[in-house]
């Protein structure tokens, strides 16, 4: 008789903790709202029809938030290119793994969600001019000795798992031990250990560690080949031509390089932005 | 359909990776039988000290319980994370001991050793007290008559005995134990699941990771039917009268 109730008062519990944990994740759906960041580009824009935008929120400093209240790069550029169209930007949270299927099926009319541009995502949308150059940063402990990517060759050398910092290890540095970690932070945080003496991530990930965790420093920064752009449905030229000009527009004001500063608390690349005005 | 089968058997994936995939593998092996030596050893004398008799060693069968039971309660992912991410920071320690690359294995090796023998330690030490508990009283009560000391009772006795009764249930935590190897990839250790990962980030397919699955099943599906093949030669004995294994 005692195994059975307890057995029960299990059972109720057990009931109890997931039907909180279902409950913590009905948050943050997929509502629509326009975009936040103050706001104040949307009174003066007015004019023209709402401009729907898909992301993948949260993706920090990119796009992050919560809905009604998008903010990030992404966001605060697209809010910037959107007002010089005349129109307002409206983001939408949706999933990465779909979002170019959805834009090229015309659930939203552009795409701005920190996708690198490929052969192969090009053969589905048509991509803007490049937005965003993708950097990667040598991360190592403050006061560390090394200065460059090539110091750390024959070292133990820590980087994410799937990521181009990962790739740009195994290619630049042959001598060396080099750990793949599931997460940016485990690596960061190998570092900080001393199990590892350099980390290579994506730069805004650099930075923001530097920033927030303190006691490493970004010893060097490597470009890449990789390029963020807007992606539209094809053959939507007239759309994808407001676009550009509205993203020159925008970077010739220097908009985009405040806003650059204020989410990477970096000099925005001399690369970019010739590549940008290049690409017309 | 025909997509799920290109993304996950494809075996023009699983040859060209193959060698890559092993050799990571050969990683889980050799974690896998270091930690079966190091957890048979602490989990033998976890189960001692959670036997000592009287009212004096009971401070020390309180901390051995628990220590059982925690280690048991926490999800051993949770624990080669704290291991791995925080031994490193402990300065007391020396240097050589607190980031180890002893025989030529790097420090994610170590702490995954520390972690999966704490944990599997722990594991052992309940199959071992089942074994010890299911030698019969009096057998004990006979070795003390006949003027063994507790020590030598245990020695030569007890546990003799009880590592009869337990083989089958034992092969069945080493056989998690081999799997639970895989966890290892959370610290950055080159094994079969972290090798086939990459692949997957490189190539977008996921066969090399079945490809691991597949290398897995190579012995524990052996070791399964090992089990049975146990608990039933078990059986034969008790029918004949002889003594009963646990599990």
């Amino acid at each position: 008789m005692r195994k059975t109730r307890l057995t029960a008062i299990f059972a109720v519990l057990l009931l109890a903790l997931a039907s909180v944990a279902v409950a913590g994740c009905g948050g943050g759906g997929d509502s629509t709202s326009s975009g936040g960041g103050g706001g104040e580009t949307s009174s003066e824009s007015g004019g023209g029809e709402p401009l729907s935008v898909g992301s993948d929120i949260p993706y920090p400093p990119f796009e992050q938030g919560k809905p009604g209240n998008y903010t990030g790069f992404d966001i605060e550029l697209m809010e910037a290119i959107a007002e010089k169209m005349g129109r307002e930007a409206e983001f939408q949270d949706t999933s990465f793994e779909t979002i170019f299927r959805d834009v090229a099926q015309g659930k939203f009319e552009a795409v701005i969600s920190a996708a690198t541009i490929t052969e192969e995502r090009e053969q589905a949308v048509d991509f803007s001019n490049p937005y965003y150059l993708s950097e990667q940063a040598v991360l190592v402990k403050e006061g560390s000795d090394i200065k460059t990517l090539k110091d750390l060759d024959g070292k133990t050398v820590a980087a994410q798992q799937g990521t181009t910092g990962l790739e740009l290890a195994k290619e630049e540095l042959g001598g060396s031990e080099i750990r793949p970690y599931p997460e940016g932070p485990d690596a960061v945080n190998a570092l900080k250990a001393g199990t590892v003496e350099g980390v290579i991530i994506d730069a805004p990930v650099a930075q923001n560690a530097v920033e927030k965790s303190g006691g490493v420093e970004i010893a060097e920064k490597v470009p890449t080949e990789e390029t963020y752009g807007i992606a539209v449905a094809q053959g939507e030229t007239e759309l994808l031509e407001e676009i550009n000009k509205a993203l020159k527009e925008v970077e010739q004001e220097g908009t985009y390089k405040t806003i650059y500063e204020k989410w990477f608390h970096l000099e925005p690349p001399k690369e970019i932005e010739s590549e940008t005005h290049e690409a017309e | 359909m025909s997509e799920f089968f290109h993304q996950y058997f494809d075996f023009t994936v699983m040859g060209d990776h193959f060698s890559e995939v092993l050799e990571g593998f050969f990683k889980n092996l050799l974690l896998f039988a270091v930690v079966v030596l190091l957890a048979l050893l602490w989990g033998l004398i976890l189960a001692l000290i959670r036997q000592l008799p009287g009212k004096k060693f009971a401070p020390l069968r309180f901390l051995t319980i628990a220590y059982i039971d925690v280690l048991r309660a926490i999800p051993i992912l949770i624990i080669l994370l704290l291991i791995s991410g925080g031994i490193p920071y402990l300065e007391f320690i020396p240097k050589d001991i607190r980031i180890p690359h002893w025989f030529g294995q790097p420090d994610p090796f170590w702490y995954s050793v520390l972690g999966l023998t704490m944990v599997y330690g722990a594991y052992m030490a309940e199959v071992y007290r089942a074994g010890i508990e299911a030698v019969p009283g009096g057998q004990f009560e006979a070795a003390r008559s006949l003027g063994m000391s507790y020590g030598k009772a245990m020695r030569h006795v007890v546990v003799p005995q009880a590592v009869t009764k337990i083989p089958a249930p034992m092969l069945n935590e080493m056989i998690s134990l081999l799997k639970d190897t895989t966890l290892a990839s959370v610290v950055a250790l080159g094994e079969a699941v972290l090798v086939s990962r990459e692949i997957l980030a490189e190539s977008f397919n996921s066969s090399a990771v079945i490809l691991a699955g597949a290398m897995f099943l190579v012995i524990t599906l052996p070791a399964a039917r090992l089990v049975d093949v146990l608990i039933k030669r078990n059986q034969a004995k008790v029918t004949r009268g002889a003594h009963i294994e646990v599990g």
